[in-house]
């Protein structure tokens, strides 16, 4: 009995080293996704092999989604603040050559008509730098510091637009930018699709760097329009190549988890050997 | 001191700033028949379809009355003071309270030999423009009305201008004309809300909004016959009601009428946005008793009612109308019924006098 304690004895630390090895190994893959240690204004872009522009595509439930939250947008207009819609979800994804911003949010009725004298429609608009180094004001951006807007409204038209301030939106001559939307369940859902990479006036998507977003949406049975409508923050596309990427984080992880590791064994030997155990 | 007693003092005309000339209109209710010439020459030339078929940018509405569109008194807009730091919040009136772009059956009727009625084909109309035309108010035989014919007054302190988020209306700075640029407008509709003679219209079709230009175009002898013209209201006008010109052009009969004899009054001056259209108020007989004869001092149209639609200044404006009428009576001059007479057409329309600015 004693011989074979004896002999087993170092067998089973051993495993259980090994087993304690494994678990950190696991662990530092797993637990960051676990724990989210996405930044708070960070939208993460997923990878889509293919095509996203249909808002109810299946490459769309592998894209994590952010949910934001919307307040009424500082505006002198009737009513600015009386706004109906709270949050919305955004999903961002992209296959190479094209990048896909998807917006849902809650909206009982789809109003797609403007053509009664007190009817206005649904729509939803994506905002982003016109320069993706610099945040603009989140209103509509500034004279020197303008934003593209991405703008879908539901009468079925689809605009982009540049804006230096509240109540300068200019319409580009032919839009870049397509959407498509289906309401279902009592859910806008509205997909937008440009090329990643352009320039000019228009904000570069093609992953050089991370770059600023916000959305607004409009109800358009509660007549919003204009100014008076929700609006998110600002948030981050997390396109660029950055610090914080997945492979660096688990490299310092397992790093981490294995100098843990190796303390607590080296502590557990020195303690063992100060008793004289295992002499 | 009242701003009327500064104004009877001081005959200093309030021009919208940057504005260089304001053009201005003065419409003579006394002469107003009903017969929608106006309102037909206006909508002939700048209304026809396309989304517009409901829009009436001229049009006569029988007073007292709901008028076009339906109780757009009522309908919020405008200033909260003669400050205009604040507007009054205003509603889009619904469909039906403009009502009348209805599909009738003409060509049955005039090519098809149909013994049908013209009337609305498809629908049970309840409501359109001068859909009350004459009913008035008052008891026989003291029953009264008159026509008020209405287009945008061109404020020089336009609450349409200041609704707009995009700045898409403005006030044009040669004259004063307040126009949509429709580059700009992207159908909000708050200027709509924010006029409160509801004068500003939504194009579903086009998705922007229209208004009253003014005729500008004309006034700029810019039509076929390169030669300068009064708007279309005016000069289609069978009794020449409407005097057309510019309110700071001091020897013309718009600034004696408004200025010097305060006898053109704007409409609901409450509103604040201080129009450039202006009414000579309708001039009544006294009513008459059972047996049909006159009781003196007691008009037909009640002044109550007058001062509702042009103010207290309405009074001063009757006083001196009926003093001049005295004085012509006992054979004095007056230049003011003079003015009022049309005696000198070439005053009517003076639309070239700033041209060598």
């Amino acid at each position: 009995m004693t011989e074979g304690c004896e002999r087993t004895a170092p067998d089973r630390s051993w495993v259980g080293v090994a087993a304690l090895v494994v678990l950190a190994v696991v662990g530092a893959a797993v637990l960051p996704t676990l724990s989210s240690a996405r930044p708070a204004n960070e939208v993460p872009v997923g990878d889509v092999g293919a095509n996203a522009t249909d808002p109810t595509a299946e490459s769309w439930t592998a894209v994590p989604s952010v949910e934001l939250a919307l307040a009424s947008a500082p505006s002198g207009l009737p009513e600015a603040s009386n706004v109906s819609v709270r949050e919305a979800q955004v999903r961002t994804a992209t296959n190479g050559s094209h990048v896909f911003v998807r917006v849902s949010w809650p909206d009982a009725t789809a109003d797609r008509n403007a053509s009664g004298l007190r009817e206005f429609a649904d729509a939803v608009a994506v905002q982003l730098p016109e320069n993706e180094s610099a945040r603009p004001p989140i209103a509509m951006g500034g004279t020197s510091n303008r934003v593209n807007v991405w703008y879908w409204s539901g009468t079925g038209t689809t605009e982009e637009l540049l804006a230096g301030g509240a109540g300068t939106t200019t319409s580009f001559e032919r839009s870049a930018v397509d959407a498509q939307a289906v309401h279902e369940d009592g859910e806008w859902h509205v997909a937008f699709t440009r090329e990643a990479e352009m320039a000019g006036n228009r904000t570069d998507l093609s992953g050089e760097q991370d770059v600023d977003v916000a959305v607004a949406v409009w109800n358009g049975s509660y007549d919003e329009r204009a100014g008076r409508k929700s609006v998110s923050e600002w948030k981050y596309l997390a396109m660029g190549p950055g610090p914080q990427g997945p492979p660096y984080e688990t490299i310092l992880w397992t790093v981490a988890g294995l100098a843990i590791l190796f303390a607590t064994v080296v502590t557990i030997e020195g303690v063992r050997r100060t008793r004289g155990e295992a002499a | 001191m009242s701003t009327d007693d500064a104004q009877s003092e001081d005959t200093h005309i309030d021009i919208a700033d940057g504005v260089d000339h304001q053009v201005a209109m003065v419409m003579d209710l006394n002469k107003c028949i009903g017969c929608q010439t106006c309102t037909v020459a206006c909508k002939t030339l700048w209304t026809e379809g396309g989304g517009r078929d409901y829009m009436y940018w001229n049009n006569v509405e029988t007073k007292p009355g709901d008028g076009y569109p339906k109780d757009w008194e009522d309908s919020g807009g405008g200033w909260q003071s003669d400050e205009h730091s604040e507007r009054e919040p205003g509603e889009i009136p619904a469909k039906e309270r403009y009502g009348g772009d209805w599909e009738f059956n003409h060509s049955e009727i005039m090519y098809d030999g149909s013994d049908e009625p013209l009337r609305p084909q498809n629908v049970d109309p309840e409501w359109g423009p001068n859909w009350d035309e004459d009913e008035g108010a008052g008891e026989y035989p003291n029953s009264y009305y008159f026509y008020l014919p209405r287009i945008c007054n061109h404020c020089t302190h336009p609450s349409c201008v200041e609704a707009c988020p995009r700045q898409a209306l403005y006030k044009r700075e040669e004259d004063g004309i307040v126009l949509v640029d429709q580059e700009r407008c992207r159908g909000y509709r708050y200027c709509v809300e924010g006029c409160p003679y509801k004068k500003v219209y939504y194009n579903a079709a086009k998705k922007k909004s229209e208004k009253c230009i003014f005729c500008y175009p004309r006034i700029e002898g810019e039509g076929p016959d390169d030669e300068v013209h009064a708007t279309a209201c005016a000069e289609e006008c069978p009794p020449q009601l409407r005097l057309v010109g510019y309110l700071d052009d001091e020897d013309g009969p718009i600034y004696k009428l408004v200025e010097e004899y305060e006898v053109a009054l704007p409409l609901h001056p409450e509103f604040e946005t201080v129009p450039n259209v202006y009414y000579i108020p309708p001039y009544a007989p006294p009513q008459h008793s059972e047996d049909g004869e006159s009781i003196q001092g007691v008009d037909r149209i009640p002044r109550e009612y007058l001062e509702e639609l042009f103010g207290d200044r309405v009074n001063q404006a009757l006083d001196t109308i009926e003093r001049h009428r005295d004085r012509t009576r006992r054979g004095e001059d007056s230049e003011l019924m003079e003015i009022l007479q049309d005696k000198n057409p070439a005053q009517q329309y003076r639309l070239e006098v700033f041209d060598d600015d």
